[in-house]
């Protein structure tokens, strides 16, 4: 049996001025196990260690209790005691009598009897005690440092200078973080960027560390000794290590936002280095979300690109970007339903943007100028050939596309012209004949072959293609069969087809029409049947359709332009039989309909409404119910799948055929759609087309699978209140695209829309939002003679091996939209502390001059106003910011300096000034400086005029104050980085109720966390000025590097394995586990422990059913024996 | 006499314990019905702890831990605490024991007077209670 010796501590009179000492030691000697007890005055003291010593020795002791004040004092102490008197040293517990017992308790015996029980429970945990002996773990001696401010660079190059690597991640394109923004520091007043920049650059240039800037922590795992960190490094669509800085790109980016860096104060382009001394010094190109009109477009059309090239004036580099993935601009810029304008977030401010017309200007521009007309040099020249059956928008785009691909092909068109749809169906004044021939003659200029009047399936086969050594076949043969009208007297003579009715005007020119002219159905091709008969010279044109306005598919334009030329509408009516006389048409019977359930379309079913059956007369009657494909080129060697629609069946990712090699798009596989929809299947046959030649069809199919997959798994960022972000956006309206009189239009055919001239396109593309920020319109590209530039740029991951991370996150100012009653936001000479600094910068936006905002001039009389949000525990926080009595005395000194007969104002509540040097400081600026201090928050702020009215009270004199000011400078709060919290989820850190970082201990562990291997330094941990943010950073520096000074660090024992005999395997031990410590080997079928991890909390030992958890020293059985022990009487 | 009921204590290491140390080194003087057991995260407190505690003649338990959600030394040992704690009462119930004999409090390291309070109050809810004379009740007589 394990002999126990009890040592009972006096503390002086601490423990024995109430707890009879020497009961103690009577009573607890005939506990079981208690071979040995006594008490002495001071167990701590040297006599009284040596005595455990001694008698650990004397009596043969196994294990000791020391029963004296809390474990959390002196349990190390007496562990090193035991240890030298040869035992282990987890064979000693501290028995708490004093914090937890006789500084708590007046009543002697009651204090001695729980004394006892608190030692009895001991006893029982320490019979059962196991030799204990921490183990090693390697150290990876790198570490990592979060946040490239001052105290980031100053941990960073305190460690590395220690002869370490180090690893710096910075989320901004350029360390610096908020210092390199100020202009003079107190209270020396030496210049910020002078003492800055060095050490900046000594940061890059540093053998010992590596710097990533533009760079986030995305994950981290493991322990002190052993992180793996998971840092994205953001593509910056420029090569750091080919840049030269020479500024060309940023000289050509059309784009302006507000410069982060100036705090709004000025602006800077997508293309951008936040400012010239930037470390590392290389451009950024700015890329958030794909723009929605690129995302809506089937095509993905770079639209903010050629928006800003529109509006700087380079409409050659427009039409460019625009045909880099649109093949036919010109017909798009008119006649394209445009799903680009339905999501533009223009919508927001005022009107969606105008972007087809836009387009449509390049286009004209190009045709106009003769530049920009001429198809790029096609470097790599196929053998195949390709025969494409339509030169509909389809047909056309996928020669087009394989063209630009090297491969030579063929159209063969059925009708006399080329353009499917495009030439037969769209009448001139909507599409005129130049344009589309413009746009067709652009795709011959390629080498595309396009052969008129060729019927496949009559002139020619399939298989006779084939045949002549046509590797791939692509159908695009549109659809152009119009629906009939089952009802009696579909015979008559005076009924047209609308789709016929259109290809014989558009192609033949006249077609005979009666007087009164009925169309029925409510798609573009009613409208433009309609439209086409008037200028026939219809004199009544009347459109029937079955549903409601709401229902009708043609475009809000068209039918807009019909309704102004004077075209009839009639919803919810519908023909029942044509009416004749002498075999020729005299009428229609109508009935009227209303609407009921949803049917698969979406749309509410028409239904009759009995007894509404009506007359009316006609001389002709177009049908414009809907198209299908006609299947001509259908023959017995290639038999097509087919829908029950009679289109064809495609593989919907390649356009691949049921017949290999044969490919399909367009309205012949979707029915009657759009021109652009049609161009997205051109394109997307032509590389399916490519990868069929190349023989990686099924390679390629199962890429777009993965694509897709990735597509869907991908979470959806929940979108911004836009309308919200918008909200201070100037208002502009859409500019008026200039149209024909309405007299003048259905005389003929002359197109309608006249489109923009130069200074409307100008002024409708600088509305454009720039929603991604960077365009695209590669300008940048063509400007770097280097070739730095890759806008194809991805973000990397990369995981890297630590030992330490410094978290030196840093501060953001609390929101100034936010702090409604000093006017921010409304008046734009009330500015921060921070935008004040930008002012005083000799490198900010007014060269050092002190300008306020609004209008530029120099402010005479300035209204400083501390502790904005700060010690406010109503609307802001209740803590002191710190920094802002000193910085605030340096503002209104500095001001001073520059406009020597300004005058500046400070408000204050209490002035902080503790420091090296800084009240002194402060003094200078009340009696050098002639700063007024005026004690009292200030009630009210406003604009009078040019003039910023202060109201506020002097608390010393309690008069009511009111000041005229100039420009009002708020001393805000500050808070932790915005990007602070989300680093506390992924390393797990402790904060404050504000979110600042919580130190191990705010007193004696003011630079490290409680976590081993994580430290701290900088505002990230509360407010504070430079030298105590740099202080604290060599501090954690060198903490790190106390930790990096061995190659093995110990482990404490104290953790939980697993008894692999009693293990389950039911892992309910490795769901709780915090630390991951534990993992369920599902071969062995038990669960195996990484010891390292395992901090020795015991939640593992509390959820395991079968007790193969025993936390070492805490196991089940030493527990219920505490129990049993503390209980006993 | 005044009935002195027996309660056992399991404070957790970083936030109870500690806290119980500040009321001492604050010297607020409290109950001292309450035998303290130090475990280093509530988490550990196997609910067999308490039904032991009850066996071996406690009138009441306290688990004490630290707050929710995230003071927890070990993330999240305290959230385990926070949801057997419950469970485990609704047992004890259904086995006659008062649900008033448990408590699961949260105490900071810096809630010395919290955890005075809460020795206090507890002491006294016990005390009212009354003595806890629980049998374990045994299979009713028969052939199982």
């Amino acid at each position: 049996m394990k002999r126990i010796g009890v040592f009972v501590c006096h503390c002086g009179i601490n423990i024995a001025g109430v707890i009879d000492s020497k009961r103690v030691v009577e009573e607890i000697k005939k506990y079981p196990g208690v071979a040995y007890a006594t008490d002495y005055v001071y167990m701590c003291s040297d006599p009284g260690q040596n005595l455990i010593k001694e008698k650990i020795k004397e009596e043969k002791l196994d294990a000791a209790i020391v029963a004296a004040c809390s474990p959390s004092l002196h349990e190390q102490t007496f562990r090193k005691t035991v240890a030298l008197a040869g035992l282990n040293p987890y064979q000693m517990e501290s028995a708490n009598i004093r914090e937890q017992v006789s500084w708590v308790h007046e009543d002697k015996d009651v204090a001695t009897n729980k004394a006892i029980r608190i030692i009895r429970s001991l006893v029982e945990k320490i019979r059962l005690n196991e030799d204990l002996t921490p183990f090693g773990i390697p150290v990876t001696r790198r570490a990592m440092v979060i946040g490239g401010g001052i105290s980031g660079i100053q941990a960073a190059l305190d460690i590395a200078n220690s002869g370490y690597e180090v690893i710096l991640v910075e989320k901004e394109p350029s360390i610096g973080g908020h210092m390199i923004q100020l202009s003079e520091t107190f209270p020396t007043l030496d210049c910020s960027q002078c003492i800055m920049t060095p050490k900046m650059v000594e940061l890059n240039q540093h053998p010992k560390i590596e710097l990533l800037a533009y760079s986030e922590v995305e994950d981290v795992s493991g322990y002190i000794g052993n992180f793996k960190v998971k840092v994205r490094k953001k593509a910056r669509y420029v090569d750091l290590d080919k840049c030269t800085a020479c500024s060309e790109c940023e000289k050509v980016c059309p784009v302006e936002v507000a410069s982060d860096f100036d705090c709004g104060l000025a602006t800077r382009k997508a293309t951008y280095r936040p400012f010239p001394q930037a470390v590392p010094n290389a451009f950024v190109i700015e890329k958030t979300e794909p723009a929605p009109c690129k995302i809506a477009c089937p095509i993905h059309q770079d639209v903010p690109g050629y928006m800003a090239m529109v509006r700087v004036g380079k409409y050659q580099e427009a039409i460019n970007l625009i045909r880099k993935t649109n093949p036919l601009p010109g017909i798009c810029g008119r006649v394209c339903y445009h799903p680009c304008e339905g999501v533009c977030r223009r919508n927001y401010v005022d009107e969606t943007l105008s972007i087809a017309r836009i387009k449509r200007f390049a286009a004209d521009f190009a045709l106009r100028s003769g530049e920009g007309v001429t198809p790029p040099e096609i470097e790599e020249q196929r053998e195949e050939r390709v025969a494409i059956i339509g030169s509909g928008p389809a047909g056309l785009s996928v020669a087009h596309d394989l063209a630009l691909l090297g491969y030579r092909s063929t159209i063969f068109e059925a009708l006399p012209v080329a353009g499917g749809m495009l030439a037969a169906a769209i009448p001139d004044y909507r599409l005129p004949q130049d344009v589309l021939q413009a746009d067709i003659d652009y795709i011959k200029k390629m080498g595309v072959e396009i052969l008129t009047g060729i019927t496949i399936g009559k002139d020619l086969t399939i298989a006779d293609l084939q045949d002549q050594g046509y590797r791939a076949i692509f159908v695009a043969t549109g659809a152009h069969q119009g629906l009939e009208l089952n009802i009696p007297g579909k015979d008559l003579e005076g009924i047209y087809q609308g789709i016929d009715f259109l290809r014989r005007v558009n192609l033949k020119g006249k077609v005979k029409i009666g007087r009164r002219v009925a169309v029925v159905g409510g798609g573009n091709t009613a409208m433009d049947a309609a439209r086409t008969a008037l200028r026939l010279g219809a004199e009544e044109v009347k459109i029937v359709y079955r549903r409601s306005r709401q229902e009708m598919p043609a475009s809000d334009e068209e039918i807009k332009e019909s309704e102004e030329e004077g075209v009839e509408f009639h919803y919810l009516l519908a023909p029942t039989a044509f009416l004749g006389k002498e075999g020729k048409l005299s009428g229609l019977r109508l009935i009227k309909m209303k609407l009921g359930e949803m049917d698969a379309t979406g749309r509410r079913r028409p239904v009759p409404m009995e007894g509404t059956e009506h007359e009316l007369p006609f001389d002709t009657v177009i049908l414009a119910i809907g198209q299908a494909p006609e299947l001509t080129f259908k023959d017995a060697r290639s038999e097509f799948e087919l829908t029950r629609w009679n289109t064809l069946v495609v593989d919907d990712k390649t356009l691949a055929t049921n017949l290999p090699g044969i490919f399909a798009g367009g309205d012949v596989v979707s029915g009657p759609a759009s021109v652009i929809e049609a161009i997205a299947a051109g394109k997307k046959a032509a590389v399916s087309i490519h990868r069929y030649l190349c023989g990686e069809l099924e390679e390629y199919r199962s890429e777009l699978e993965k694509e897709e997959e990735e597509r869907r798994e991908k979470e959806e960022v929940p979108e911004p209140d836009w309308a919200e972000v918008y909200k201070e956006r100037a208002r502009q309206k859409r500019v008026k695209v200039p149209e024909l009189p309405r007299d003048d239009r259905i005389k003929n055919f002359e197109e309608v829309s006249l489109g923009y001239g130069e200074k409307e396109a100008q002024e409708e593309a600088s509305r454009c939002l720039a929603c991604g920020t960077c365009v695209e319109c590669m300008e940048c590209v063509k400007a770097c003679e280097v070739g730095a530039i890759d806008h194809q740029m991805q973000d990397e991951i990369e995981e890297f091996d630590v030992g330490a991370i410094v978290v030196a996150t840093g501060y953001d100012l609390f929101p100034l939209p936010e702090i409604g009653e000093y006017g921010y936001g409304k008046y734009k000479d009330v500015i921060d502390g921070l935008q004040f600094e930008r002012l005083l910068s000799a490198s900010g936006p007014t060269l050092g001059q002190i300008r306020r905002p609004s209008d530029g001039k120099v402010p005479k009389e300035v209204v400083f106003i501390k502790c904005v949000r700060s010690r406010d525990q109503e609307r802001g926080m209740p803590y002191c910011s710190k920094i802002c009595c000193m910085y605030t005395a340096k503002h209104a000194m500095l001001y001073k300096h520059r406009v020597h007969d300004g005058q500046p104002y400070v408000f204050y509540m209490d002035i902080r000034a503790g420091g090296k040097g800084y009240e002194e400081f402060v003094q200078r600026a009340t009696e050098e400086d002639e700063v007024l201090y005026l004690r009292g928050r200030v009630s009210k702020v406003f604009q009078h005029g040019d003039k910023i009215i202060v109201w506020g009270a002097d608390t010393l004199t309690g008069e009511k104050i009111e000041i005229a000011a100039d420009m009002v400078v708020l001393s805000t709060a500050m808070l932790p980085n915005k990007a602070t919290a989300e680093l506390v989820k992924k390393l797990k850190l402790p904060t404050d109720p504000y979110g600042f970082l919580n130190e191990a201990h705010p007193k004696l562990r003011p630079v490290e966390f409680i976590s081993a291997g994580l430290y701290l330094a900088g505002c990230c941990q509360a407010p504070k000025d430079i030298p105590e943010a740099v202080a604290q950073a060599s501090g954690a520096a060198s903490k790190v590097v106390g930790l990096f000074s061995s190659e093995e660090l110990f482990h404490d024992p104290a953790v939980t394995g697993v008894d692999e005999d009693l293990c389950c395997g039911c892992g309910i031990c490795v769901e709780v586990c915090p630390y991951k410590a534990r993992k369920l080997d599902t071969e062995k079928k038990v669960v195996e422990v990484n010891l390292a991890l395992c901090e020795g909390c015991g939640v593992c030992g509390a959820a395991c059913p079968t007790g193969a958890a025993q936390p070492k020293n805490f196991t089940d059985k030493q527990m219920l024996e505490m129990v049993s022990g503390i209980l006993r009487d | 006499m005044v009935f002195e009921p027996k309660i056992v204590g399991f404070l957790c290491n970083w936030c109870s314990y500690a806290g119980a140390d500040l009321a001492g080194t604050s010297r607020m003087a409290y109950a001292p019905n309450v035998r303290p057991i130090r475990v280093m995260c509530s988490g550990r407190v196997d609910p067999t702890f308490v039904i032991k505690a009850f066996l071996e003649g406690a009138d009441g338990v306290l688990v004490a831990g630290c707050h929710p959600p995230s003071d927890c030394h070990y993330q999240e040992g305290n959230l385990k605490a926070m949801r057997r704690v419950p469970l485990l009462k609704k047992m004890l119930k259904q086995l006659g024991i008062e649900e008033g004999r448990l408590r699961l409090e949260w105490v900071s390291a810096s809630e010395g007077e919290k955890y005075a309070r809460v020795v206090n109050e507890f002491t006294e809810q016990v005390r009212a209670l009354g003595p806890l004379d629980w049998k374990i009740p045994q299979p009713k007589g028969g052939k199982n």
